[in-house]
């Protein structure tokens, strides 16, 4: 059990103070001590004053301190017994007073690096501190949760940044503080680490390492050939160290790699992972681990130089076949012969297939990697590396296999946290925690063209430019996701944006008649997605509209992705009956590379959007099967087996399954809400869909045709719409009511609903207004009525009229 | 507990930590130093491959006849010999430097155990007004 009481004068308290009072102005006096007494002490025997002695003899007193707060007191280890004095960390316990409240406490880590580094990466500062500690009612509480969060942390010592995390655990409902700072428990134990790994890293870094000396290369050959064309890796970390990150997770990997190369058999490798994985980290972290004369290394692999072979300067020098292969031959030999080199072929494709910067030098490597004599390592996509060995198995016969598997979250954000240093030297900035975690969560969710840790690294360094006062937040990571992949992700805090939200049923309507209940089921399912309550692992919404043609489904869609996403073309539209084979559903996952129209490249290029699935009846169950997943997770996995989210997207499937029905109900007089769970019974029973299919949607709502006076409202919206149009001539059109419900009446198909209407409206108006201003009867500013007969005029003949409405438009 | 225990107190804390723990990291750092110097000039490397050829130079197997078989294999003495040489010069140097080394780091753990004294030795030296010659 840990003593919480506080002995002000233990001797490591005192201690503590001492070191404390002995500040860097303290120490610089003390040099400056210490040099002018032995100055002024040589000086004055030398002139023959035996006070000189004394003052030579003092000088050791300032000399020693400095020692003593250098060897000691700057560094007090924790002592044996478990007591408070015994276990806080000597920059706190320096600052602490004699009866320490919580205020003191807050005020004690509020002024020490570790607390500070909290304060700038958890925003977790002095004063926040201050001001919480006010509503801690014991000090025995911050020293108890002081003494869980080191036991968890596996901690020596308790320190600054371990007593912010407890004073805010001290205080009730402190959770409730934290999800202020978008944090939890698990995030202050994770500053915390993050913290001690970073001094740990110093600390390493700090450590002589073992070069091998200036003898080191003498007995191997001279390598010019390959200096020109190769980059020597191990040559660029000693001198600069490793730049980049050695994982935990790749140790396996690194130990399997160095077991191979020293292996009695074929010393080569291939490292297989997807892009991003990485390999190339990997071949670093052999050139550094070989480097080290203190790794436990074999003999047979200590001080090998790891060179990367430059496929682009080898190219550029010998254009010619033979010339090049020659070249290759040459270089691979020089390297043989010095006895000390490890070639590694990164992106070896390069070398084995034909193509831009790439040329197939399989008859000249296979020989060699067969015999196995020169040590070589090969890094390669995971579908390169099969499509290669599809068509030359002699070249994975003679490969020794190391895969390599993208990073789980814990190491990501252990790499990212070694990582940021480098970028924030770089770029100048500061990354807090918050923005490490979003990075991690929006690109899994967003960027596939790479495996973690490698996706997540890139939008962390994207997001350097969005830093705000020199610091990178959640914010800045969201806002450079949504900058260079053009998509919405965080709550609605635009007040434009959230006026929209609240009117989104008004807005819709504006474009759309009637059908109030599909548009408050969807606008219902936009509000849940952007105050950020709905579900994070499925689509933002589903719903299976179903109705007759021409009733608002298609419409509604539109009006959705132009009102809320930003304009129709953020609508993905997939017409099913396409996909009636089961060979279409590699249609439907195909990659981008070879057809950008496929869902997936289209979802994973605009994932903000919504998907409109028409005719979804008409699918073959394959295709729905495979949409099945779709549906449930918001997941669908292309023919590359990349996740590709629709979480962010509202997925409509449509159908006219049950038309008919719908039509007789309505006409003999139901409502809709009475008919429509008998109706998507009588769709399962019929065996138009399975249960487990439908069971998939949010949603089923039915649309219900269209009445004469919503028909009318048809007309006036695209009349609006015509208007609009000729707003750029600077006139504009009316009709009498009596002339709209004529257009109604030659437009409207009980098959085609309102479909046929735009058709008749656009050609009738269009028409007349194109005539009149042929024959330059309307002046700019004036307003065309379009009277009864006029409409009548132009489209003649009841059978001209049907013929126009049946006739197929470009506009529809 | 007055100010006055507190500093007896803290000066035999003091001691104790320069004639132990103080002396004994002291004692790492000067072990630390030739280590270092020792993996500088490569002192096992060196008379592991004491006389291998140097820089690879006509290393390897040669064919032929048994006039250019002996020429490899003079040039290949040539070329050990060259690395001996070389090698020598530098494990020479290098053994001299960890000498000298050595005895400094050793000149420096006794000056250590020295220092707390000479403000006793400087008041002595005062007092009897004792001065170079």
């Amino acid at each position: 059990m840990s003593s919480l009481r506080f002995n002000y004068h233990s001797e490591r308290a005192q201690k503590a103070r001492l070191a404390r009072q002995l500040g860097s102005w303290m120490q610089r006096l003390l040099i400056g001590a210490t040099i002018a007494l032995i100055i002024s002490g040589v000086g004055l025997i030398y002139a023959g004053f035996a006070i000189g002695w004394l003052l030579f003899g003092a000088s050791a007193i300032p000399a020693m301190l400095l020692e003593w707060r250098r060897g000691e007191l700057g560094d007090l280890k924790a002592t044996e017994d478990d007591t408070l004095d015994g276990v806080v960390s000597g920059e706190v316990l320096g600052l602490l007073p004699r009866q320490p409240g919580p205020a003191d406490l807050a005020a004690a880590a509020g002024q020490v690096i570790s607390s500070q580094f909290l304060s700038v990466r958890l925003g977790i500062g002095g004063r926040f501190l201050q001001e919480i500690s006010s509503s801690i009612s014991s000090v025995d509480d911050v020293w108890s949760e002081a003494f869980k969060i080191k036991r968890q942390v596996g901690a020596q010592l308790i320190n600054g940044a371990i007593i912010a995390s407890a004073i805010i655990r001290s205080v009730p409902n402190y959770q409730n503080l934290l999800a202020h700072l978008q944090l939890d428990d698990e995030d202050l134990i994770a500053g915390i680490k993050w913290y001690d790994r970073l001094d740990r890293r110093i600390s390493e870094h700090s450590k002589p390492r073992r070069t091998g000396g200036i003898a080191r290369d003498w007995s191997f050959g001279y390598i010019p050939m390959l200096t020109r064309f190769g980059q020597n890796i191990s040559e660029q970390i000693s001198r600069n160290g490793l730049m980049t990150v050695n994982l935990v997770a790749h140790n396996r990997a690194l130990d399997r790699l160095v077991e191979v190369l020293s292996g009695g058999s074929r010393q080569n490798a291939v490292l297989v992972g997807e892009t991003g994985v990485g390999k190339t980290t990997i071949i670093h972290s052999l050139a550094d681990r070989l480097l080290d004369a203190s790794a436990s290394v074999p003999d047979s692999l200590r001080f090998r130089q790891v060179f990367i072979l430059d496929s682009s300067a080898l190219i550029a020098a010998a254009p010619g076949r033979g010339e090049l292969e020659n070249l290759v031959m040459h270089v691979l030999g020089e390297a043989y012969s010095a006895k000390n080199i490890i070639i590694c072929l990164d992106n070896a494709q390069l070398f084995f297939e034909e193509g831009v910067g790439a040329v197939d030098l399989t008859n000249v490597l296979l020989p060699i990697l067969e015999a196995g004599r020169l040590r070589i390592v090969l890094t390669m996509d995971e579908q390169r590396f099969l499509r290669i060995g599809r068509r030359n198995p002699a070249l994975v016969n003679a490969l020794n296999r190391v895969t390599i598997a993208p990073a789980d979250a814990s190491d990501t954000l252990d790499i990212m946290k070694d990582h940021v240093v480098i970028t924030e030297y770089q770029h100048k900035v500061t990354y807090m925690y918050q923005a490490l975690k979003e990075a991690y969560r929006l690109s899994e969710r967003y960027v596939h063209d790479l495996a973690m840790p490698g996706r997540a690294l890139k939008l962390l360094d994207s997001a350097a430019g969005y830093a705000e006062g020199k610091l990178v937040t959640a914010v800045s990571v969201r806002r450079a996701i949504e900058d260079t992949m053009d998509i919405k992700i965080g709550v609605a805090t635009d007040a434009d944006e959230r006026e929209k939200l609240l009117n989104l049923e008004a807005l819709i309507h504006q474009r759309m008649i009637n059908q109030s209940r599909a548009v408050q089921v969807v606008s219902d399912a936009l509000r849940r997605a952007r105050a950020g309550v709905r579900n994070q692992g499925r689509p933002i919404g589903t719903f299976l509209f179903l109705g007759p043609t021409g009733v608002g489904k298609t419409e509604l869609s539109k009006a959705l992705a132009e009102v809320y996403f930003g304009g129709e073309d953020r609508m993905i539209r997939l017409d099913l009956n396409e996909f009636s084979s089961p060979d279409d559903v590699g249609r439907l996952i195909a990659d981008g590379a070879d057809d950008p129209n496929s869902l997936t490249a289209m979802v994973m290029k605009q994932p903000f959007s919504v998907v409109l699935l028409d005719e979804i009846e008409k699918a073959h169950p394959n295709v729905l099967a495979t949409l099945l997943q779709l549906l449930d997770e918001g997941i669908l996995r292309d023919v590359k087996n990349r996740e590709v989210s629709f979480r962010d997207a509202v997925v409509i499937a449509t159908s006219n399954a049950g038309a008919d029905r719908i039509r007789e109900l309505i006409e003999r007089g139901y409502q809709v809400e009475q008919f429509e769970s008998q109706l998507t019974d009588d769709l399962i029973g019929s065996g138009q869909f399975r249960p487990e299919f439908l069971n998939r949607f949010d949603e089923i709502v039915v649309f219900r045709p269209l009445t004469k006076p919503e028909l009318v409202q048809v007309v006036d919206l695209i009349l609006g719409g015509i208007n609009k149009t000729l707003a750029l001539q600077k006139i504009s059109v009316e009709l009498p009511a009596e002339a709209k419900e004529y257009l109604v009446d030659v437009g409207y198909d009980p098959r085609l609903g309102a479909r046929p209407i735009r058709r008749v409206v656009q050609k009738s108006v269009e028409n007349l207004v194109a005539r009149e201003m042929l024959a330059g009867n309307i002046a700019p500013g004036s307003v065309i009525t379009i009277s009864l007969e006029d409409v009548q005029q132009i489209l003649g003949s009841q059978q001209q009229a049907d013929a126009i409405a049946a006739s197929p438009s470009q506009l529809s | 507990m007055g100010l006055g225990y507190n500093m007896i107190m803290l000066v035999l804390s003091f001691v104790t930590w320069w004639y132990g723990a103080g002396w004994h990291q002291r004692a790492k750092l000067v072990a630390a130093r030739i280590d270092r110097t020792l993996d500088y000039f490569s002192i096992s490397l060196l008379l592991k491959t004491l006389f291998t050829p140097f820089r690879q130079i006509s290393a390897g197997k040669v064919n032929g006849s048994l006039d250019t078989k002996f020429r490899a294999f003079i040039d290949r003495l040539i070329s050990r010999l060259i690395g001996a040489m070389i090698r020598s010069t530098v494990l020479l140097v290098g053994l001299v430097s960890i000498s000298l080394q050595a005895l400094l780091g050793l000149v420096i753990l006794i000056g250590w155990a020295a220092v707390p004294l000479l403000p006793f030795v400087g008041m002595g030296l005062y007092m009897i007004g004792w001065l170079p010659s």
